[in-house]
């Protein structure tokens, strides 16, 4: 587990260097499997943004924005878990991935989810694949 | 604008940022639940004046533990201000020498002007930046636009090279505007009009929260130094 105060010290000395380059952006894409050997070849795309958004509905969410704050939190895991793959960050993943589908009880057992990053020029990669896990056994509390 | 009302201000506007996004927690997991439900007590302490500076100390050390939680800030930038933001106001309200506070509330103005500053000199250096191409790659691929229509913007190459410009431009202006009271309120008008469209085009809400609180530190900096 990381020291906090090393986690504190980039916010007391920040480098504020926003957007200074546009690099590859991470999309979450998840599949579901009835077993843990099935070929994954149906993949979702996690909470895909909407066609349009009213300016009502903009403003409403300086006051109230939990999903997509949560969605650009993943955009941070997804970035990491690329960066150094750790298991706090497939496990942030793949519990809010669960989350969302818990209410589907009639969907297969098996999730799995991977990270497709599109660079500037458009191109699609998958950078990162998690290896599936059985619903059931992730905490979504 | 006199310290005391400018720390009092600060930290008013800063718990309520703070309870906001905490709010936004409560949605979420039961750990997180706890760990933000302690969070919109602590920052209800503030709001009332009860318990300072102890309510500020105590915020600052749940900081540590939310960001033990995500393995770092939670939202990036507008988390990492937050943070900054709360260990200076704490700081300024438990430091022994008038000196020692005023340097810690200061350094909090000082950083502010910095946020705009240093964020437009890294976008003018970079071509892409000074071509506009930056800021149509952010509207075509990136992970921020709040809608699809959004990506629309990205085939309208004269507008972005527009509001490139006037972005890096105002960044780098922004220290200027500290010369007196009446063009830092410009400025923080208009900085404030940008954080409202980052909002609202790409959901940064807790930026425009948190940058709004820290201003009253930029504004008291601005007299004590002019």
């Amino acid at each position: 587990m990381p020291n906090p105060f090393s986690l504190l010290l980039p916010a007391l000395v920040p480098s504020w260097n926003f957007f200074d380059v546009i690099s590859a952006s991470p999309r979450v894409e998840y599949a579901l499997a009835e077993t843990r050997d099935a070929a994954l070849d149906a993949w979702t795309e996690f909470r895909p943004r909407p066609q349009r958004l009213s300016p009502v509905a903009m403003l409403g969410r300086l006051f109230w924005n939990p999903r997509w704050n949560e969605s650009l939190y993943l955009v941070s895991c997804a970035e990491r878990l690329v960066e150094e793959p750790t298991a706090h960050g497939e496990d942030e993943i793949f519990r809010r991935v669960a989350a969302d589908l818990a209410a589907r009880s009639d969907a297969p057992p098996w999730l799995s989810f991977r990270l497709l990053f599109i660079d500037p020029t458009g191109e699609r990669e998958v950078l990162y694949q998690a290896a599936p896990r059985l619903r059931a056994d992730i905490d979504v509390r | 604008m006199s310290f005391d009302h400018a720390l009092r201000l600060t930290e008013v506007l800063l718990a309520l940022a703070l309870a906001q996004q905490s709010l936004e927690h409560l949605r979420a997991f039961r750990r997180e639940r706890i760990l933000f439900g302690a969070r919109i007590v602590l920052c209800g302490l503030v709001v009332a004046g009860v318990a300072s500076p102890w309510s500020l100390v105590a915020l600052a050390g749940l900081s540590l533990l939310i960001l033990q939680r995500f393995r770092g800030p939670y939202n990036g930038g507008s988390d990492r201000l937050g943070l900054l933001a709360l260990w200076c106001v704490m700081l300024a309200r438990v430091l022994p020498v008038d000196q020692w506070r005023e340097l810690a509330f200061g350094y909090l103005g000082v950083q502010l002007m910095l946020s705009y500053f240093i964020s437009g000199w890294v976008k003018i250096v970079n071509p892409d930046w000074r071509k506009g191409v930056a800021l149509r790659q952010v509207f075509a691929f990136s992970a921020y636009p709040v809608a699809e229509n959004l990506r629309g913007w990205s085939g309208r190459p004269g507008l972005l090279l527009a509001m490139s410009w006037a972005v890096m431009l105002f960044e780098l202006v922004f220290p200027l505007t500290m010369i007196s009271q009446a063009s830092l309120m410009v400025g923080l008008a208009i900085a404030a009009t940008f954080h409202l469209a980052n909002a609202c085009l790409f959901g940064l809400n807790r930026f425009f929260w948190t940058w709004l609180a820290a201003y009253p530190a930029i504004l008291w900096l601005q007299q004590r130094l002019f």
